[in-house]
């Protein structure tokens, strides 16, 4: 198992502090979340229904007609190579070098060889490959790809018949820049997910966009009731929830930008960024995460580049204190124990 | 007569067809304007008949070039027609009303509470945390009921009576009243002059809406809430409405409800049972009943007037 942002249990005993201290800033995810309230007991006590409001309600959320509901994305980043095994020692799947980093492991449990190739190489390698996967924005590093460029490489690669694979899990603040309404087309998949903007993680929710023929092969792969009536619900209204949803764009758009000034106006120049994260590349990384660590603050340490990925706070009282956090960074600190376990990948 | 009647007709079909249009309402656009000239009309300081002079002056510069241009446009020959058409067909919202009605009815059936409570909240300004599904039945059913007046039925009597030009401004002052005419601080005084002008616009049209919705639902006890009940609302126009309506369709309408974190005392309407997720069908089923009688009589009208 690849190691993640928001294992705070694990923080919370390797630094001694009490759970309830941590600011968890290592996921993404927004704090602010779509707030659930009372959900019947015939939602638990019944088998989820398909033909509820949830998927007419998605088609319209993201503009598409063909869409599958999973348990998270992550349901379906782990199962998408078996649908092209077949043909595993052919196929030519290329994806970013620095990304989220449960694709590449996902195909190559499946024994795919991979082609991890940096965002501005992927134009030149285009013509050796038959599955390209991007993550957009991508994640940690923010970086965005024009709709266009992407909607060409796409062409490209469905004329010899390949894939576009687009995961668009932290799309939701710019919904203008998304691929949705363009995945009736062959060969083209978009993934989606309620964990980020929405802040419903722990809902499991997640969207996989493709041509029917497709979805129905993930369907079967799948097998009947993949989430719960429960997660069915809440995915229901929090998409309907246009008033929300407006709101919370202005709000994250600004919270991305005060992270951002407030990372650089204290000795950590970001990056790059979204509306729910900012990255910073530091040859300090770990030092700067174990000092933030040691103020009860987690961050999430990457090692290859050297770099931290910055949540946004929850309220002010959170802002205030990750601000005095980094006034107080020591930039000689040399850092102390072993990282291997906190970095992953 | 003819034109007029067509003209009506084609609108409904329009509205029955399309629905509202989901892109640039031009009421949007409109808003803006509202917000725009508050921002230079409204004084901070003003005393109480300066303030409503400034939005009483804000109500004649948003209504009245709009209003006159309209009715230039309507006595033109070539495009009146459609001019006319198309102008009705966007004061009236039927299909939309019904739509957003149907939706919160969908949602309590599947029994998804947190669903029914965000499309609750699109159709009024009360807090929807708290409701059950009966409050949310409820709440509905009296959205439907009183926007069966501001959104089909006024609309209709002030296309009959005045035109294009007519809907455009009673269409106009209702948008301004939803903007403006709430009494707290800031409204209370700058937006008296259109609320007092929607009151007045909405006078009739409120009576007609409630004698139709006792003709076509349950006559004796629609005519007794009414006669007993509205006077009791606060509003003049939606008390008869309301009061009519529950009446009509055996509900228990109206009572307490929480609006911007403050609990609100309101009168009881109607008379029977709460209102259950099946009971907005009987709401919408009240709504298109009235339309088919106010149609068999324009036709009738109509009819008459070609043989006359």
């Amino acid at each position: 198992m690849l190691e993640h942002g928001g294992k705070l249990r694990h923080a919370a005993q390797r630094y001694g502090i009490a759970l309830d201290q941590w600011m968890d800033l290592s996921t993404g995810l927004n704090p602010q979340a779509w707030p659930v309230c009372d959900i019947p007991t015939s939602a638990w006590a019944r088998l989820p229904e398909d033909e509820d409001s949830l998927i007419e309600i998605a088609q319209h959320y993201y503009g598409a007609a063909n869409c599958l509901p999973v348990a998270g994305s992550q349901a379906a980043i782990q199962i998408l190579p078996r649908l092209y095994t077949q043909h595993k020692n052919t196929l030519r799947v290329g994806m970013l070098t620095l990304a989220y980093a449960e694709h590449a492991h996902a195909w190559q449990s499946a024994g795919f060889k991979l082609i991890l190739l940096a965002a501005d190489e992927i134009e030149t390698w285009l013509n050796q490959l038959d599955i390209l996967l991007v993550v957009n924005p991508n994640n940690p590093t923010g970086h965005t790809f024009e709709s266009a460029q992407l909607l060409n490489w796409h062409q490209q690669l469905s004329a010899r018949g390949g894939s576009l694979i687009v995961d668009e899990a932290f799309m939701d603040p710019t919904p203008e820049k998304s691929l949705t309404p363009y995945t009736a087309q062959k060969g083209f998949v978009v993934l989606r997910s309620l964990g980020k903007f929405f802040g419903l993680a722990g809902a499991r929710v997640g969207f996989v966009f493709a041509e029917p023929g497709w979805l129905d092969r993930l369907t079967e792969l799948l097998g009947p009731w993949p989430i719960s009536g429960p997660s069915r619900m809440i995915a229901a209204a929090a998409l309907e929830d246009r008033i929300w949803q407006a709101d919370m764009r202005k709000k994250l758009q600004r919270q991305g930008q005060r992270l951002a000034h407030l990372l650089t106006d204290n000795g950590l120049p970001v990056s790059g960024g979204t509306a729910l994260f900012q990255w910073v590349e530091t040859a300090q990384a770990e030092s700067v995460h174990q000092q933030l660590a040691r103020q009860a603050i987690l961050t999430r340490l990457f090692t290859q580049p050297r770099s931290l990925r910055f949540g946004l706070p929850a309220d002010e009282q959170q802002w205030h204190r990750l601000e005095r956090a980094l006034i107080e960074l020591d930039y000689t600190d040399e850092g102390s124990d072993s990282l291997c376990e906190v970095a992953g990948r | 007569m003819t034109t007029l009647f067509i003209t009506l007709v084609t609108a409904l079909l329009f509205d029955r067809l399309l629905g509202e249009p989901r892109r640039a309402h031009p009421l949007i656009a409109f808003g803006r304007l509202v917000q725009w000239l508050e921002a230079r009309l409204y004084a901070g300081n003003a005393f109480v008949w300066g303030q409503r002079l400034r939005g009483g002056l804000a109500v004649v510069l948003l209504l009245a070039p709009l209003t006159i241009l309209v009715w230039f446009i309507s006595q033109g020959h070539e495009i009146a027609l459609l001019v006319n058409v198309l102008i009705l067909y966007l004061a009236i919202g039927a299909r939309s009303l019904v739509e957003h009605a149907c939706q919160v009815r969908d949602a309590l059936l599947e029994k998804n509470m947190p669903l029914a409570r965000t499309r609750t909240g699109y159709l009024v300004s009360r807090d929807t945390a708290k409701m059950n599904t009966q409050d949310m039945a409820r709440a509905t059913i009296e959205s439907t009921l009183e926007n069966g007046c501001d959104a089909l039925f006024a609309p209709l009597f002030w296309f009959l009576i005045a035109g294009a030009p007519g809907v455009l401004f009673y269409r106009l002052a209702n948008t301004l009243d939803a903007m403006w005419g709430y009494k707290t601080s800031r409204y209370r005084d700058f937006g008296w002059a259109a609320a007092r002008l929607d009151d007045v616009l909405n006078f009739i049209p409120a009576r007609l809406t409630a004698f139709s919705y006792a003709c076509t639902g349950k006559f004796v006890s629609a005519i007794h809430c009414w006669s007993t009940q509205a006077g009791e609302c606060a509003s003049p126009n939606a008390g008869p409405v309301m009061a009519a309506g529950a009446g009509a369709l055996s509900l228990q309408l109206g009572g307490p409800a929480v609006y911007h974190g403050q609990a609100q005392d309101r009168p009881q309407l109607g008379t029977g049972s709460l209102p259950e997720a099946d009971d907005i069908d009987q709401a919408v089923n009240l709504l298109r009943r009235s339309l088919g009688l106010w149609l068999a009589l324009l036709t009738l009208v109509w009819g008459g007037l070609q043989f006359a």
